[in-house]
């Protein structure tokens, strides 16, 4: 058996090691755009705030490959499948979008790796497709930054936060930095700021609603959130967004919609993920936002899989199609394409959205349907105890949980998660679940 | 092997398995001195009310697979196979709570602890007291239950055990059977109380 994976992101790892649990024969092939061993992509925050180690973020050691038997094909980019022959095609030569004009570490790195590869490396073969045939395939290539549109983005010092590169190249310049901007709300906008804060600079914030985290947390958590922040010397513009940036040679300043400008030495750019996936021939394999998958994680094309930030499928909570392009998801639909792939037929029930967040003094766990629709089938109740600092909100639909957010006390988030993912009707008054000595002997009735 | 097996229905909710659990994983093991400990020692087992005042003596699972496991970010939790027992490398924890978000049961806490670096928030649930173990005792929460509502055993043997305990108790011959009396009672009683609104 052949199998290729296309992507070296925990999702594509998880698989690579669910089937050599059941195939210790099968030859894999993973074909990966980032060229270091396999690191944790969420802990990457962690090293902008310098809570973590750049060197500890490896989840695997540099054996992995080699320990598994699988042929690695590292700092590759696929630029298409051919469905038909069963092949996967890749350029020789590495293309890989950046926002800096020049990323020394990446450049040094695919140069020794050309040498150990054999390749002179004196003429790139410009053009020349490399085919890899397989007899399964999972796509699981991840998920770029959404891009910005705006004037001057080619000068130095304006980031993505999406790898390790990206966070390595922040680090580099961080001792210069004095005023940084990030662009966006969400997690990813959320988390730089966060990081920079922690760093020391002075950071202003440009979100597109009220308040951050509006897609994971209702307006009362997340005016909590932005209190937190701000008490910090967050500085936050609400509702403009950036025009164009202006420097010489470095960003000195960003123009904004509003007609204002303001001086930053820094940019990080947080304005979500979009999934990987512009080599899918798209006529023959469904896509919409993500490429569908069915519950065995397998596409419209027999053989053919995917898993992780690129694939939608059912959202739990939400009941529709959707892409939760979360780290936990990516580890679950991971092993599951790797069983289905191996040949043990396994389901998965659905995805559902979820995170924790640490901020300073405040623990916030989110899942499922936060912000529900007005429609007589959802019921939410919500308590705070400002003694405590403490905030719940339960939104149920019908008799079932959909969704929650925490504010402190949350270690007993998990139980609610799990009351969420496998659809247990709540039959104890739903009151009970706000208060903080709420436990799991409660639901044993 | 044995492992610690929990009978919600003969618990009384005493709490004292948390205590000792508490004292076991204290720096000294004795009580009065963990008493005076910096960090103080915290229980790993839980005795959660129920809603009508029962207890439940709540530890880790120590689930195959375990959820907290997958979802550990820097890959501080694992399972140690020869004692079948899911443990969590408080040097690599990162105190994200991810494990939080992953239990099912609600049973791993965050604060500092004596097997931590010093100062340092992680992660801590029950390690079946290995320890102890190690040394030729069983686990304390076990050890200090005087109502065995948490014994040490084959779980086949356990196994064994309740399901005659249920096929008796469901016998159409003899008149019906409590499988735990005195605690069936107990447990009637604390439910009337709060259905009825008696304060004590």
């Amino acid at each position: 058996m052949k199998y290729v994976i296309i992507g070296n992101g925990v999702a594509g790892i998880q698989a690579a090691e669910t089937i050599r649990q059941f195939d210790s024969e099968g030859s894999i092939t993973m074909i990966g755009d980032e060229t270091f061993p396999p690191y944790c992509r969420p802990m990457i925050s962690l090293a902008l705030e310098g809570s973590v180690d750049q060197d500890k973020l490896h989840i695997r050691s540099a054996g992995f490959y080699d320990d598994l038997n699988i042929r690695p094909v590292l700092g590759k980019r696929v630029t298409g499948i051919d469905v038909d022959n069963k092949k996967v095609l890749i350029q020789e030569k590495s293309a890989r979008p950046s926002l800096q004009a020049s990323s020394t570490i990446m450049d040094l790195i695919c140069k020794l790796l050309s040498i150990f590869g054999g390749d002179p490396g004196t003429e790139p073969r410009r053009g020349s497709e490399t085919g890899f045939e397989f007899d399964k395939l999972l796509i699981a290539t991840g998920a770029d930054p959404r891009p910005v549109k705006a004037t001057g983005l080619n000068l130095k010092n304006i980031f993505y936060m999406r790898t390790e590169v990206h966070v390595r190249q922040m680090l580099e310049i961080l001792p210069g930095a004095k005023n940084a901007l990030v662009l966006g709300g969400g997690l990813v906008g959320f988390k730089a700021a966060y990081g920079l804060l922690c760093r020391g600079l002075h950071v202003t914030m440009l979100i597109r609603s009220d308040y951050p985290l509006s897609m994971q947390v209702d307006e009362k958590a997340g005016r909590m959130i932005l209190d937190q922040l701000s008490e910090h010397g967050l500085e936050v513009k609400v509702g403009v967004e950036v025009t164009g940036f202006e420097g010489i040679k470095k960003v000195e300043r960003a123009n904004l919609s509003d007609k204002t400008a303001i001086a930053c030495d820094m940019v990080v750019v947080g304005k979500g993920v979009l999934p990987a996936l512009s080599f899918v021939p798209r006529d023959k394999i469904q896509a919409d936002l993500g490429i569908l998958v069915d519950q065995h994680m397998e596409t419209n094309i027999p053989g053919i899989f995917a898993a992780g930030d690129v694939a939608q499928s059912v959202d739990i909570a939400r009941k529709i199609s959707w892409v939760n392009a979360i780290w936990p998801e990516a580890v679950e639909q991971g092993r599951i394409a790797g069983m289905n792939m191996a040949g043990r037929q396994t389901a998965y029930k659905g995805s559902l959205s979820r995170n924790v967040i640490r901020i300073f003094d405040l623990d916030v766990m989110t899942a499922g349907l936060v912000n529900p629709p007005s429609d007589p089938s959802y019921e939410v109740v919500s308590s705070d105890n400002l003694r405590l600092n403490i905030y719940r909100k339960l939104v149920f639909r019908n008799d079932k949980l959909a969704g929650f957010v925490m504010v402190n006390a949350i270690e007993q988030g998990g139980i609610l998660m799990s009351l969420i993912k496998n659809e247990i009707p709540v039959k104890i008054p739903k009151a009970a679940m706000l208060e903080p000595s709420f436990n799991y002997n409660q639901l044993m009735m | 092997m044995k492992k610690v097996v929990v009978h919600p229905e003969r618990c009384v909710g005493c709490m004292q398995c948390m205590i000792a659990c508490a004292t076991a994983h204290s720096q000294t093991k004795n009580l009065f001195s963990a008493t005076l400990e910096d960090p103080l020692p915290r229980p790993r087992v839980h005795v959660g009310a129920g809603l009508y005042g029962e207890g439940f003596p709540n530890r880790c699972r120590h689930c195959d697979p375990a959820p907290c496991m997958f979802a550990c970010l820097p890959g501080a939790i694992y399972r140690d196979w020869e004692t079948d027992t899911v443990l969590i490398d408080p040097d690599k924890c990162i105190n994200c709570a991810s494990c939080a978000m992953a239990c099912p049961f609600g049973v791993i806490r965050y604060h500092e602890d004596a097997s931590a670096p010093l100062k340092k928030t992680v992660a801590v649930k029950c390690d079946n007291c290995l320890e102890r173990q190690n040394q030729g005792l069983i686990p304390a929460c076990v050890e200090v239950c005087k109502s065995r509502a948490l014994t040490f055993e084959d779980p086949s043997d356990a196994m064994k055990r309740k399901t005659n305990e249920v096929a008796q108790s469901l016998s159409s011959d003899t008149s019906r059977i409590e499988i735990a009396p005195g605690f069936t009672l107990l447990n009637t009683i604390k439910r009337t109380q709060v259905e009825l609104k008696i304060e004590n």
